[in-house]
């Protein structure tokens, strides 16, 4: 039905031209060694075989076609030590979306990923921001430490977006960024019926740049 | 003088301490051997030229803004309201200038008492003139940039100079609203290039860009580190900070990159540079260019110790090895300047807002870092931040190879010292004990000596009785008739 961008990175700069492509910031929270890194890396690899990040592997862009619209993912990986906690809210300032990433072989990284919800709460309203909760490690199920219902069950107490997710055996990676990508586009529509229209189309006006704007005022100070 | 040439014994001829223009006065080796009246005609007759050829320029580049002005009137019409203001700003330059020069002008011709007021400046008209000339350089390309937008351009350009204008007016504001007027810039002329002039969207990034360039280039010495905020102070707090953390060891942090590797601690010199670059650069993105540069080559250096890209978890201590190493000048300021007149696109998203971020990131944790952080006990901490002891005397091994050599081989000098010393107090210690051996041991047979006088004491005893008795007792031997004596008998 969808398919993921384009086979090489040549042809989604043209596609950029062509179509008008809104780019979403999505930040990626969790403890290190849940794998966040390899999740961005796997979903941007599979599709971009040629263009590898050739050195830094924190920062990914990522085109995804939708049904209706063409959009751009802009995937920032965050570090998850716990030293670095009290400055990581720098990192989700302007955000679109947020992965919140755990183990599910983890009970303590599930419950670091509650920790992040919390600060996210903080910093932003309930629906200016798509907040997922990824259990990632599916293919670990013999060391499960997470059920797939307690994830569930409490990212529905929270309304979040849940997936059970596999970087290494590639289970769910692009159904998950997929997911949040769709989520962003009609969050946006809904945010703002008045500008760009209910329905999702190319022709919604530059609605996502909002956020990024009113945030890039405020100086980054710790 | 030649009297007291002669008595230092140096023979100078009377023709060398003439003033080289030969008027008959003393020269002087400070005015390269002219007298102080010749001196001073020459070097305003080469600063005159200077200025001469920095009026020149300056005319050559307002004509050439004028004629840009002029085809954009022509194709225009009506915009002399506007159009008046701006030869109203133009003229006022203009006098502005020639007051300028003028001033000068007056100042030379006088003589003595304003020499030396003169001669404490001019050390700041070549710094203005360097910085007018980059200026001058950056108008000229935007005007050349501009003219491959046609119309659109010479809008552009109008509103460029309409803003700059406003910012000259609204130099007593703070800071905080005078980049809240940077910023709706940017976004009405981002908005009027995409609706109004009909731009294709990739040429309006870069038309942006270069509009950024152009106005931050005019406006950096007014609004960096403004007097007005306490940027200054902060720098200064940071910097101390850093310094005070200058023992800190990429094994404290975690840095995943070896240094030891001469592919690796190249890429950290390289970044040390780039980040240190960054206070050099004038324009937002310019500067963020400079980081993005800087973190290309962390990762760089990671993808090499590690054999695999380096991840968010990795580059973060990198980076922030990276800054306390390098310890980059005015580090808020360049920051607060960035957040505040960049761009806000770019700052939020993109890969040079990513890397800026990290960099927010990683000085919000310098100024937080503790012993916890660092994985130290908090007594550890506290010795290192007090400069009594550094970590680093007991791992030498550690150290990176481009530290000075001189340094390390101190470093060995220090250790060795310090083994010697070791040795020595052993050897002080042992011949003490030697000395106390001895001393011990002579009292001891002294001792053992007494014991065996005492327990066996020297008694004289009087004479025996018994045996005198003896004697006494033969006092008839007198009266024993006398030994047989041997006879010889002739036979």
């Amino acid at each position: 039905m969808e398919q993921t961008a384009t086979p090489n990175a040549v042809a989604s700069t043209s596609l950029d031209r062509t179509h008008p492509t809104y780019t979403y910031k999505v930040v990626l929270l969790g403890n290190t060694s849940v794998g966040k890194s390899s999740l961005a890396y796997r979903y941007v690899k599979n599709d971009f075989k040629e263009s590898l990040p050739t050195v830094g592997c924190s920062f990914f862009t990522q085109t995804l076609c939708l049904e209706a619209t063409t959009i751009r993912l802009e995937i920032w990986d965050t570090a998850g030590q716990e030293k670095y906690h009290s400055v990581c809210h720098l990192y989700y300032r302007g955000a679109h979306a947020a992965l919140l990433v755990y183990d599910i072989t983890s009970k303590v990284s599930a419950d670091r990923a509650k920790l992040w919800l919390q600060e996210l709460e903080k910093e932003f309203f309930h629906d200016e921001i798509v907040i997922a909760l990824v259990g990632n490690k599916a293919d670990l199920a013999a060391e499960r430490e997470v059920t797939t219902e307690e994830g569930e069950e409490f990212a529905q107490s929270k309304s979040l977006l849940y997936m059970e997710t596999s970087a290494k055996s590639n289970y769910q990676v692009n159904e998950l960024f997929t997911a949040v990508g769709r989520s962003v586009v009609v969050d946006e529509c809904w945010a703002a019926p008045a500008q760009g229209g209910a329905a999702a189309g190319p022709s919604r006006g530059p609605a996502p740049q909002r956020p990024a704007l009113a945030a890039g005022r405020t100086a980054p100070r710790a | 003088m030649s009297l007291k040439s002669e008595r230092r014994g140096i023979h100078v001829d009377q023709s060398e301490l003439l003033c080289k223009k030969g008027c008959g006065y003393y020269g002087n080796p400070a005015w390269q051997g002219f007298c102080s009246k010749c001196w001073r005609e020459e070097y305003h007759k080469a600063r005159q030229k200077q200025i001469q050829e920095d009026w020149e320029l300056a005319e050559r580049l307002q004509r050439e803004e004028e004629e840009a002005y002029a085809s954009s009137q022509s194709t225009q019409g009506a915009q002399s309201l506007t159009f008046s203001k701006f030869e109203e700003k133009k003229t006022n330059e203009k006098t502005r200038k020639v007051t300028t020069v003028k001033k000068f002008f007056t100042a030379s011709s006088r003589a003595g008492a304003k020499k030396e007021l003169q001669e404490t400046k001019t050390p700041s008209p070549s710094i203005n003139r360097q910085a007018s000339i980059e200026t001058d350089r950056v108008s000229k390309e935007f005007i050349e940039f501009l003219k491959t937008y046609q119309k659109p351009g010479q809008d552009i350009y109008k509103q460029c100079k309409l803003f700059l204008d406003t910012m000259n007016h609204k130099r007593d504001l703070s800071i905080e609203e005078q980049s809240e007027c940077a910023q709706d810039f940017y976004q009405n002329v981002a908005e009027k290039l995409q609706t109004r002039w009909k731009v294709p969207p990739e040429k309006v990034e870069k038309a942006m860009d270069q509009i950024e360039r152009y106005i931050m280039t005019r406006q950096y010495k007014y609004v960096f580190c403004p007097e007005t905020t306490d940027d200054e102070k902060k720098d200064l707090a940071v910097q101390k900070r850093i310094r005070a953390l200058h023992w800190v060891t990429p094994q404290m942090l975690c840095v995943p990159v070896n240094e030891e590797i001469p592919e690796v601690s190249d890429m950290v010199v390289k970044a040390i540079t780039d980040i240190i670059e960054m206070d050099s650069k004038r324009v937002p993105r310019e500067k963020l260019a400079c980081i993005t540069k800087c973190s290309k080559h962390i990762f760089n250096a990671i993808k090499i110790t590690k054999n695999e890209p380096a991840s968010a978890d990795d580059f973060l201590p990198t980076l922030i090895y990276i800054v306390l190493k390098g310890n980059p000048p005015r580090l808020q300021s360049n920051i607060q300047y960035i957040t505040r007149f960049c761009n806000p696109s770019r700052l939020m998203t993109g890969e040079d807002g990513y890397y800026f971020t990290n960099l927010c990131c990683a000085v919000a944790f310098i100024e937080k870092l503790d012993a916890q952080s660092l994985n130290l006990s908090q007594e550890d901490f506290d010795r290192y931040m007090s400069g009594q002891t550094s970590p680093k005397k007991q791992e030498s091994e550690s150290w990176s190879p481009d530290t000075c050599l001189g340094v390390k081989q101190m470093y060995k000098n220090l250790d060795l010292l310090s083994q010697l010393n070791e040795r020595q107090e052993r050897i002080v210690s042992e011949a003490k004990k030697l000395e106390k051996d001895l001393i011990d041991w002579t009292d001891g047979i002294t001792k053992e000596v007494q014991d065996i006088v005492e327990k066996y004491p020297l008694e004289i005893k009087p004479k025996s009785q018994a045996l005198a008795a003896i004697d006494s007792e033969n006092v008839e031997n007198d009266k024993l008739p006398p030994p047989l004596q041997p006879q010889v008998y002739a036979g």
